[in-house]
């Protein structure tokens, strides 16, 4: 600890060891109170007045004394108004000693300066000189309430106002995060949380309920509680509470739903920060959920094809007069699980089929079954040329350009898929004759590898034969030759 | 009617006199003994030699030496030429025997000490073609374009940059830049095709005239028991259908090898994806390479690396110049201390090798 932070803590331990007895007898409020200034008078609110700390308590001197010189006197330790970074070692001096704040009667946590330091507001800073946030800044300095104290300018109903004054000021946003919007407050106030905080309900989420209070990071940062892969976690801590979210009526099943969905598998297990979280459909500071009309637009906006064919679709007329949100009632909200063909067709588990029959609407039962065949032939025809690919590899055959074209049969597959949402079985078909007359190119190539691979055997074999049968020719001649020469002197004479 | 053959001799007997060529064959001996097997070698070196120059040849005809397109026309090769595949299997197994039947063909002849006078000169033009043969590998193994080959080039060109005072010209002039890349497979591909073969088939032809004019050696050992009397086979035709019977049976491997074992291609060369785990070079560099892993980065004042590189130069130089150090043998008496050195040698080889593959 530096040197000033050890006067500090002296200066507010003696204001302590007093404060009973100065409370009634602060000279410094005594005077500063005739002279009609406000920060006294707001102090005499102020919840350290209350428990007794006295105005040397921060800025020392001496309380007892009723001479100006003597009572603001540097060697009586008096040191002013702190300045900068000090204002936040003052309030810590008491706030991070838990001994202290325990002898106070206080079971405030002991770590806010710490938290404050690591956090966005602490690292940046002014100039280089001092930090970017202090205690004072967002709790005030003399009028100091508790935070559940409804005036205090960090409770609740406050709090929101409290960030808006720096981060709906685009001057001063710009100095520090040109890049960050200034209309949260604005979203904010549209959403169900904002518009319930409007009307005075302190349960409901506002800036420090996610973004916490002392150790807000940015949301870039892996450890933010608004970093993609922790908002889910972060909104049910309430939208997961059933106690907590009983009066709202509403489902408190979602974070375990969306941990079981594609988008949560993805996000959570897979840390995919391309996958949605809560925010990317419901949006963030202006929460709500979205209306049945804006479901596709919500999804198209990663799904865009998908949601432009269903736009161009016979079913957007349809689902609008029934007043069926659009994607959710095929693929579901929260728990949308990987799509696959099963949902298509007329089968009992295929979602075509609760609403086409053959005698209802024979049109749209035929054309859900069609392309249901249609996909099922493809897969399988995939399958087929996919398996013999990899029997070629297996036997060492070169088959790289069939495995490429295999990706394009593969990507026609999907596709097809996409085309399901145009719901026009011409269309469908189109991609999917595409496809299989790939996979029926690939199967050729694969199936006449496979075939050269038998044939190389055969052809060894029957090369083996005609090399052993010259070799064994070869062999007799040697010994016809021999034989013949057998008798004659082959001896060599050393020279 | 006399056959066509015969007219066919007699016509070109007419003009080049071929007379004194059968009777020269006809009274060329090939000593008979114990270690006979091993004359054997040196035919099958250049019959492999020979399937290379042919399979080489046609793989020329689609074979394009550039970055982009080396690795797709091998593709091409193996996937859409008839028979490509198995003239590309045969080419890059014959690379393989073929400098293993010269490394036993060169060990034959140092265990027998053939290199004596007068065959120095048969010993040091077979030790060139034995080094050039090393090239032909290095060289034909980046060919392909793919993954192991590029990096297996980047650490053996490494390796040649680190040669004291040469090693800084050397590795640029291989790679042809700082780096290995198209430049590199340019010039590897001319070394390959043009610069080596061209250089081989002098030394070639100088060889098979001495092997010809001086004949087979006989072992010393052999000598001795015998007296001055020796067992002997006429050349032609008894060891050339001899040799003509191996050559089928190593053909016949060869055709077994490129068909149960096709040589795989693997993926192309990326020079920005990061080295594979395990690349390691061919086996006949194998031994080098585990050797100069396991020499300590610095050994006092010197570094590991370039003393293994001096030290291997040095082995290769003294191998190469055994006729001209090894008095004893030159005057007819036995050098135990070679055959030690030999067995040594060979035994280091074998056993860093395995060590090389194994770890």
């Amino acid at each position: 600890m530096n040197k000033p932070v050890h006067l500090l803590s002296a200066l507010v331990f003696a204001g302590l060891l007093f404060a009973g007895s100065l409370r009634a007898a602060d000279q410094c409020l005594i005077c500063h109170t005739g002279q009609g200034d406000k920060p006294s008078a707001l102090f005499r609110h102020d919840v350290h007045f209350l428990k007794g700390i006295p105005c040397s308590g921060c800025h020392g001197g001496n309380p007892n004394a009723a001479e100006v010189k003597q009572a603001m006197n540097p060697k009586e330790g008096f040191i002013g108004v702190p300045k900068g970074d000090n204002v936040s070692r003052m309030c810590a001096a008491c706030h991070s000693d838990s001994a202290r704040m325990r002898r106070l009667g206080s079971s405030l946590p002991t770590d806010q300066l710490e938290s404050l330091q690591s956090s966005v507001h602490g690292r940046l800073s002014i100039s280089g000189s001092e930090r970017l946030a202090r205690c004072t800044t967002c709790h005030g300095a003399h009028g100091i309430r508790r935070v559940k104290d409804p005036s205090s300018p960090v409770s609740p109903l406050n709090v929101v106002q409290t960030c808006a004054h720096c981060h709906s000021n685009a001057a001063f946003m710009r100095m520090y995060n040109p890049s960050l919007p200034v209309d949260q407050v604005e979203k904010y106030r549209t959403s169900v949380h904002g518009t319930r905080n409007a009307k005075g309900d302190v349960k409901v989420a506002e800036c420090a309920s996610c973004h916490g209070s002392h150790d807000i990071r940015s949301a870039k940062d892996v450890k933010s509680r608004v970093y993609p892969t922790n908002i889910p976690s972060t909104c049910s801590t309430c939208h997961g509470n059933a106690a907590y979210m009983v009066e709202y009526h509403i489902p408190t099943d979602q974070f375990e739903k969306f941990s079981k969905s594609v988008h949560g598998v993805a996000l959570l297990q897979k840390g995919d920060l391309g996958a949605p979280a809560c925010n990317s459909c419901h949006g963030n500071h202006g929460a709500a959920p979205p209306g049945i009309e804006s479901v596709s637009k919500v999804c198209g906006s990663c799904h865009a094809l998908n949601a432009d064919l269903f736009s161009a679709s016979p079913h957007k007329k349809v689902f609008d007069e029934a007043g069926l949100p659009e994607c959710e009632t095929c693929h579901g909200n929260h728990e949308i699980v990987a799509a696959t063909d099963k949902l298509l067709g007329v089968t009992p588990e295929a979602v075509c089929s609760q609403c086409h029959s053959p005698e209802e609407n024979p049109r749209g039962y035929a054309a859900a079954r069609l392309m249901r065949q249609l996909t099922d032939s493809l897969q399988s025809s995939e399958k087929r040329a996919a398996s013999l690919v990899s029997e070629a590899e297996q036997k060492g055959m070169e088959i790289s350009e069939a495995k490429f074209k295999l990706r394009d049969a593969r990507q026609a597959r999907m596709q097809a898929r996409t085309m399901v949402h145009a719901f026009d079985p011409k269309k469908f078909e189109e991609v999917a004759d595409r496809g299989l007359g790939v996979a029926g190119v690939v199967q050729v190539e694969a199936q006449q590898s496979v075939d050269e691979y038998y044939f190389r055997r055969v052809g060894l074999l029957a090369a083996t034969l005609i090399i052993t049968t010259l070799a064994v020719s070869l062999y007799l001649l040697i010994r016809r030759i021999e034989r013949k020469q057998r008798g004659l002197n082959h001896v060599g004479r050393r020279t | 009617m006399i056959p066509f053959w015969k007219r066919a001799y007699n016509w070109i007997d007419e003009r080049v006199e071929l007379e004194g060529l059968v009777h020269f064959l006809g009274k060329k001996y090939v000593p008979v003994h114990r270690h006979s097997l091993w004359y054997y070698f040196g035919g099958v070196s250049l019959f492999l030699f020979i399937i290379q120059v042919v399979t080489g040849i046609l793989l020329l005809m689609y074979y394009k030496g550039s970055e982009e397109l080396s690795f797709e026309s091998i593709q091409f090769i193996m996937s859409k030429v008839q028979f490509g595949w198995l003239i590309r299997s045969i080419h890059s197994w014959t690379a393989n025997l073929f400098i293993l039947a010269a490394m036993i063909h060169m060990f034959s002849v140092f265990f027998e000490k053939a290199y004596r006078k007068p065959r120095e000169l048969t010993w040091l033009t077979g030790m060139l073609m034995f080094f050039l043969a090393l090239g032909f590998g290095f060289s034909g193994y980046l060919l392909p374009w793919n993954e192991l080959s590029f990096f297996a080039t980047k650490v053996g060109t490494d390796i040649a940059g680190v040669i004291p005072v040469i090693g800084k010209l050397v590795m640029p002039f291989l790679r042809g830049g700082d780096e290995v890349s198209g430049a590199t497979l340019s010039r590897f591909f001319g070394f390959h095709v043009a610069v080596f073969p061209g250089i081989f088939a002098v030394f070639l032809g100088i060889h098979l005239l001495l092997v010809q004019r001086q004949g087979m050696s006989e072992p010393l050992g052999t000598a001795k028991e015998g007296g001055d009397e020796f067992m002997t086979m006429p050349f032609f035709p008894n060891f050339l259908l001899r040799d003509l019977l191996l050559w089928l049976i190593v053909l016949n491997l060869l055709a077994i090898l490129a068909v149960f074992f096709p040589w795989e291609l693997g993926r192309k060369a990326d020079p920005f994806a990061p080295a594979p785990a395990g690349i390691k070079p061919e086996w006949y560099f194998l031994f080098v390479f585990q050797t100069l892993k396991y020499i300590p980065a610095k050994l006092w004042v010197v570094d590991g690396e370039v003393l293994g590189i001096l030290l291997f130069g040095i082995a290769g130089l003294l191998l190469l110049l055994v006729p001209f150090w090894d008095r004893k043998s030159s005057r007819g008496e036995e050098n135990r201390f070679i055959t030690y050195l030999g067995i040594f040698i060979v035994l280091y080889i074998i056993g860093f090798t395995i060590l090389g593959w194994v770890v």
